[in-house]
């Protein structure tokens, strides 16, 4: 299935980009839209664009509404929801010391990478390696 | 010289929490409030993202909102608004200088207002080195 996203993508879009390989469609492709457009592509599920279905709700990033909708009740899911949230949303309580990190990582990842396209795939090691650390025995 | 990131919107009075929901976030992002109408913030990709993000919540919630970019057009204009935004936070910056000079000040609490301040310091204020410097002095370490 192919997914459309604004560009320049950062700590939520890349969180997404991640969690749609990894438990929604592996076969996903992604089609990267300049930053204030409102993609209308046919045959496209749009992301992180204010306005759709899977986009910022009520305080909450993408990356949580993506959790909600395609009803992924993954305790570690639930976790990286939170860094995101604190990383990308300015939040009033902050309990995920890694979150401000995560961002400075993501935001630097765009910066070094060619095109959002690798800054996506570079982005999903991040995420892998988090998901595998959070998800061990200890879970932090 | 500079661009700005503008915010205008209408809200339902009730309920409050959607009210004050919307206000509160205005403040965490440090947008100056001109006029009783108008929020300001400098245009940066981040700035704006989050404006728009926050428009749509507020339409969300039953209410209208106008974003835009913009450019001022008299002299020293600019340097005015750059004023306004350092004088909010240099004031919390000085509540953290003063909460330090305290007994037993309850530092891990400073650091994360730090921190928030940070977020919103959009110009640099040279009281941030200050905050940082009296911090990590409190704490007794000797590093930078």
């Amino acid at each position: 299935m192919k997914w459309v996203t604004w560009e320049h993508v950062g700590v939520d879009r890349m969180a997404c980009a991640w969690l749609i390989r990894r438990f929604i469609d592996p076969d996903a492709t992604f089609v990267f839209v300049p930053v204030g457009h409102t993609s209308r592509l046919p045959d496209a599920e749009p992301f992180d664009i204010p306005g759709v279905r899977l986009s910022h709700y009520r305080g909450h990033c993408t990356f949580h509404t993506m959790l909600r909708v395609y009803e992924l009740a993954d305790p570690t899911l639930a976790r990286i929801a939170r860094m995101v949230d604190e990383a990308d949303v300015v939040q009033e309580v902050a309990l995920e010391p890694a979150a401000p990190g995560l961002d400075l990582i993501c935001r630097g990842l765009r910066l070094t990478s060619p095109d959002d396209q690798i800054a996506i795939e570079r982005g999903a090691f991040i995420y892998e390696a988090l998901y595998a650390q959070l998800s061990g025995a200890a879970g932090h | 010289m500079s661009n700005w990131v503008v915010l205008v919107y209408k809200i339902p009075r009730e309920p409050a929490a959607g009210r004050v929901y919307v206000w509160r976030k205005l403040k965490r992002l440090g947008a100056l409030l001109l006029h009783d109408a108008v929020w300001l913030l400098p245009d940066t990709s981040w700035t704006r993202e989050q404006f728009q993000w926050l428009a749509f919540e507020i339409k969300e919630l039953g209410g209208e909102a106008l974003v835009w970019e913009s450019r001022m057009m008299l002299p020293g204009q600019d340097e005015t608004l750059v004023q306004q935004f350092a004088a909010e936070v240099d004031a919390s910056y000085r509540t953290i200088l003063t909460a330090l000079q305290h007994a037993a000040p309850d530092l891990s609490a400073l650091a994360r207002q730090y921190q928030q301040l940070q977020a919103r310091d959009y110009f640099q204020s040279p009281l941030a080195e200050q905050v940082r410097a009296a911090l990590l002095a409190a704490r007794g370490g000797d590093d930078v």
